[in-house]
C-alpha cells in the first residue's frame, strides 16, 4: 500500500512540476530502464547520473521504475530468451560481445548475462513509443484534468510534505 | 515597473532558462557527495564486505561452509591477504577440512578491469588438514563442486565389479533355480534370430534390386528373335545391327553381375557380422554361469580372482583419490575456447545466464601463475605428519588461453617424522581438445590403510611401506597402477564378525594359513574407460589362497562349477537352437539367392556369346 501511496504522489507530483511535457516524458523513458533491467547494475548507475545531470525530470525517471519494475518481473523469461539468442545466436554480435567482454570496467556491466542484456534490448525498443505516450499524456492531462487536481486537498497534502523539498532539488 | 513585478520577471526567466538549459549543473554537486559517501563507505567497509563476500562465494561454490576471519585489501598494488580461513568438510560437520592460517594473493591489475582475476603471486601459509571444528558447520543446501566431484567419484566406484570371495560351505546345489529371462543369454539369442530375420529381408530386397529378369528376358528374347538367323539371311546391315543388340545386352548382363558381386560382397558382411553377433551369445553364456555361479556363492580358486576379492576395495579406494582431483580438474578447468555458458549471479530477478566471451588472446577468468602453499600436516595423519610444500603453476579456468598444462607438487619440506619421502606430481593438460591428466606419487616410510578383509574374519594393517600410484587419464581412457610393499603387515581377529556366523572348514584354514604372512606385497592396475573401467589387482596371497581353496574344495567346486554349466545349457538351449536354425536359413537362403540370380545370369551371357560368334560379331566390329 506504502508503495501504491508513494507512486500516487510521485505521479502527482511529476504531473504538477515545472517541467515540459518534454522533460517528463523523457525522464519517464530513461527511468523505465531502472525497473525493467537487474537494478545492481553499472549501467542504472550510469543511468541515475544522467537522469540528475540531464534537464529531464528525475521525479518522472523514479516514477517510470516503480511503473516498469513490476513489468520487469514478468518479462524476465522473454528477456532471457531474447539475450540468450543474441549473445549465441547471432554470428555476426559474436566478435561486440567479446569486445564488451574483454573491455576495462564494461566487462563488469555485465551485458553479457541474458536478463541484462534482454532488459535493455527490451528497454531500448520501448523508449521511443513510451516517450511520445508519456509525452501526450502529460499534454492531454494539463489541459484537461490539471487544474482541477491542483484544486483539491489531496494535491496540497502531497506537495506540502517535506520530501517534496528534497525533490524540488531536481525538479527540471 | 515594480519592484515587485521586477522580481516576478527575473523569476519566470531564471526558471524558464533552467527548463531550457540541456544539463543540470547542479546535479554535480549532488552525484559528487554521492561518489564521496560511496568512497567512504569502501574505506570503511571494503574488507567486511569482500571478507563475507568470499566466504559467501566459497562456501557456495565448494558446498560446503567457509569462514574467513578477516581480509585486508590493498588497492594501490591489488593484493588481498585472508587470514583465518577455514573450509569444513563437505561430509563431516565436525571436523575441517583445511584450515588457512594466511593467504596472501597477488592480483593483475589490467585483467581486474575486465573482471579476470589473474593471479601473480600465491602464498599460503599454515595450513592444516582434518581438524576438528569448534562448532559445527551449517549444512550447505547448493551443491558445490566438492560434494559433486565426490558423487562423480563415487558413480565411478560403483562401476567396478569386485569379485566376492567365497568361503562358504558347498551343499547349496540343489536350491539352484535359473529363471531364463534373468540369463543373458536368451535374450542374446533372442536378438541375434530377430537381426537375422532383418538380415534375410535385407538380402531378398537387395536382389530384387537387381532385376534379372528383365535382362534375362531380354537376352532371351534377342537369342530366340536371332534363332536360326545368319549373317547370308540378315544382310550386311541386318548382321550389324543384330550384333550391335547382342552386344548392348552382353553389356547389361555384365553390368548385372557386377552389381550380383557387389550384393554377394555385402551379403557376406552382413552374415560375417551375424556370426559375430552368434560369438557373442557365447560371450553372455560365460557372463550366465559366472551369473550362477554367484548365486551359489562358489569360491574361485583361480589366482587372479583372489586379488581383487582380497583388495579390491582398498585398491579402489586408492584410484578413487586420484580420480576426484581428475573430476575436479575436468570441471572447473574445461578444455575448448569460449564461449561458455554459466548460471548467472543470484538475484531477486531471474538469474539468467552470463555467457562468457574471449579470443585467443583474452585474458582467462581466472588464472593462478604461480602459487605456494606450506602445509602442515597434524597428529591426525599419523607418520605423514609434518611439514610440506605444495607448488602450483598456471592453475586456470580457461587453459586453452594460457596455452600451457597446470602442474601440481606436493613434496615434504621438512624431515620431521617416520615418513622418508612424499613427493606428487600432477599434469593437467586441458590445451587441446581432448583433456590429459597424469598423477604420480611416490611414498616412502608412509603409513598404509588398514581394513576389514572382504569374507574373512580378519582385519589387515599394513602397517609402514612403500607405495607408488600412477594414474593417467587421457580423454575417456583410464590407465592407473598402485602399488603397496608392506613388509611388516598385521593381522587382527575380528571377533565380532567371527561370533556372527560360525565359519566352515574353508573359511577357517585361509584364515589360518593368510594371517600367518606378514610382508604384503600388492599391485592394483585399472584399465578401461570412464565409462566402463576394469580392474585386476595381484597381491602375493593369491597363489597361497587359490592352492588352499583347490586343495581342501577343488573336487567339489569343479563338480558345483558344471552343474551350474549344465543348468544354464538347458535352460538356454531352446534359444540358442532357435537362433542356430534361423542364422543357417538366412545363411543358406541368401547363398541360394545369390547364386540362383549368378546362373541366371551366367547363362544368358553365355547364350549371348554363342550368337555373336554365329554372326561372326568379332570380324563386323560394333
Amino acid at each position: 500500500m506504502l508503495l501504491v501511496l508513494k507512486a500516487l504522489q510521485s505521479l502527482v507530483k511529476t504531473l504538477h512540476s515545472d517541467g515540459t511535457p518534454t522533460q517528463i516524458a523523457a525522464g519517464f523513458a530513461l527511468g523505465a530502464v531502472l525497473g525493467l533491467s537487474p537494478l545492481m547494475s553499472l549501467h542504472n548507475l550510469v543511468i541515475f547520473a544522467v537522469l540528475a545531470l540531464l534537464n529531464v525530470s528525475f521525479g518522472a525517471g523514479l516514477l517510470a521504475m516503480a511503473v516498469f519494475t513490476p513489468l520487469g518481473f514478468v518479462l524476465d523469461p522473454v528477456f532471457d530468451r531474447v539475450g540468450h539468442w543474441l549473445l549465441t545466436d547471432v554470428p555476426a554480435l559474436h566478435a561486440l560481445w567479446v569486445s564488451v567482454d574483454s573491455t576495462p570496467v564494461l566487462a563488469f556491466a555485465n551485458f553479457t548475462n541474458t536478463v541484462v542484456l534482454g532488459s535493455i534490448v527490451g528497454w531500448l525498443v520501448l523508449a521511443i513509443p513510451v516517450f511520445i505516450g508519456m509525452r501526450i499524456f502529460v499534454v492531454y492531462y494539463r489541459s484537461t484534468l490539471g487544474a482541477r487536481v491542483r484544486q483539491m486537498r489531496i494535491y496540497h497534502a502531497v506537495v506540502g510534505s517535506k520530501v517534496y523539498n528534497v525533490y524540488r532539488w531536481f525538479r527540471p | 515597473m515594480s519592484t515587485a513585478g521586477s522580481d516576478r520577471n527575473d523569476g519566470a526567466g531564471e526558471a524558464a532558462r533552467a527548463r531550457a538549459a540541456l544539463i543540470r549543473w547542479r546535479a554535480i554537486i549532488v552525484i559528487v557527495l554521492v561518489a564521496g559517501l560511496l568512497a567512504a563507505f569502501w574505506i570503511l567497509f571494503a574488507d567486511r564486505i569482500v571478507r563475507s563476500t568470499l566466504a559467501e562465494a566459497a562456501t557456495e561454490s565448494l558446498g560446503t561452509q567457509v569462514d574467513i576471519a578477516s581480509a585486508d585489501i590493498d588497492l594501490s598494488s591489488t593484493t588481498l591477504e585472508l587470514r583465518g580461513i577455514a573450509i569444513a568438510h563437505p561430509f563431516d560437520s565436525t571436523r575441517n577440512i583445511a584450515e588457512i592460517g594466511r593467504a596472501f594473493v597477488a592480483l593483475e591489475a589490467g585483467p581486474l578491469l575486465r573482471k579476470r582475476f589473474v593471479i601473480r603471486e600465491l602464498n599460503i601459509d599454515a595450513v592444516r588438514a582434518d581438524v576438528a571444528r569448534e562448532n559445527p558447520a551449517r549444512r550447505v543446501k547448493s551443491e558445490g563442486f566438492l560434494p559433486r566431484a565426490l558423487r562423480n567419484v563415487q558413480a565411478f566406484r560403483k562401476q567396478f565389479d569386485v569379485p566376492l570371495l567365497s568361503l562358504t560351505p558347498i551343499d547349496t546345489i540343489k536350491s539352484l533355480v535359473l529363471d531364463p529371462t534373468q540369463l543373458q543369454t536368451v535374450k542374446a539369442a533372442e536378438a541375434v534370430a530377430n537381426r537375422a530375420d532383418s538380415v534375410r529381408q535385407d538380402v531378398v530386397a537387395r536382389v530384387q534390386s537387381i532385376r534379372p529378369d528383365v535382362v534375362v528376358d531380354s537376352a532371351q528374347a534377342l537369342v530366340a528373335r536371332l534363332e536360326g538367323k545368319s549373317p547370308r539371311t540378315l544382310g550386311i546391315a541386318g548382321t550389324r545391327d543384330a550384333v550391335r543388340d547382342v552386344r548392348r545386352l552382353i553389356a547389361q548382363v555384365d553390368s548385372a553381375k557386377r552389381r550380383v558381386e557387389e550384393v554377394r560382397n555385402a551379403v557376406d558382411r552382413e552374415l560375417d557380422s551375424l556370426r559375430n553377433a552368434v560369438r557373442a551369445v557365447d560371450d553372455a553364456r560365460r557372463a550366465d554361469y559366472a551369473f550362477a555361479r554367484g548365486l551359489l556363492a562358489l569360491p574361485s580358486f583361480d589366482a587372479p580372482d583372489i586379488g581383487p576379492a582380497l583388495f579390491g576395495d582398498v585398491s579402489i579406494d586408492a584410484i578413487q583419490q586420484g580420480m576426484y582431483w581428475v573430476m575436479l580438474a575436468r570441471e572447473y578447468a574445461p578444455p575448448g575456447l569460449l564461449p561458455r555458458e554459466n548460471p548467472g549471479p543470484k538475484r531477486l530477478r531471474r538469474d539468467g545466464t552470463t555467457i562468457r566471451f574471449a579470443t585467443r588472446e583474452s585474458y582467462p577468468a581466472f588464472h593462478l601463475r604461480n602459487g605456494v602453499v606450506n602445509v602442515s600436516l597434524g597428529e591426525s595423519v599419523g607418520a605423514a605428519r609434518g611439514e610440506y610444500t605444495l607448488t602450483l603453476a598456471d592453475l586456470t579456468s580457461d587453459p586453452v588461453l594460457v596455452g600451457r598444462p597446470m602442474r601440481i607438487s606436493f613434496t615434504r619440506s621438512a624431515a620431521a617424522s617416520a615418513v622418508e619421502s612424499i613427493d606428487i606430481d600432477a599434469q593437467l593438460d586441458h590445451t587441446g581438445e581432448t583433456p590429459k591428466q597424469a598423477i604420480q606419487a611416490r611414498l616412502a616410510g608412509i603409513d598404509l590403510p588398514s581394513f576389514d578383509v572382504p569374507s574373512l574374519p580378519l582385519r589387515l594393517d599394513l602397517g609402514a611401506g612403500t607405495s607408488t600410484f600412477d594414474l593417467t587419464v587421457d580423454g575417456d581412457a583410464i590407465h592407473g597402477r598402485w602399488t603397496v610393499s608392506a613388509p611388516s603387515a598385521s593381522w587382527l581377529e575380528d571377533t565380532s564378525r567371527k561370533a556372527a556366523d560360525a565359519p566352515g572348514a574353508l573359511e577357517s584354514l585361509i584364515t589360518r594359513v593368510i594371517s600367518g604372512i606378514g610382508n604384503i606385497q600388492l599391485a592394483a592396475e585399472v584399465s578401461g574407460t570412464l565409462a566402463a573401467p576394469k580392474l585386476a589387482v595381484q597381491s602375493n596371497l593369491d597363489q597361497l589362497v587359490a592352492d588352499n581353496i583347490r586343495r581342501v574344495a577343488g573336487e567339489e567346486i569343479a563338480r558345483a562349477e558344471a552343474k551350474v554349466r549344465a543348468e544354464v545349457d538347458a535352460k538356454t538351449a531352446e534359444a540358442r537352437e532357435r537362433m542356430q536354425a534361423k542364422v543357417d536359413d538366412v545363411r543358406a537362403e541368401a547363398d541360394a539367392r545369390v547364386r540362383e540370380v549368378h546362373e541366371r545370369l551366367e547363362r544368358a551371357r553365355a547364350e549371348l556369346d554363342a550368337r555373336l560368334k554365329a554372326l561372326g560379331g568379332g570380324l563386323l566390329g560394333g
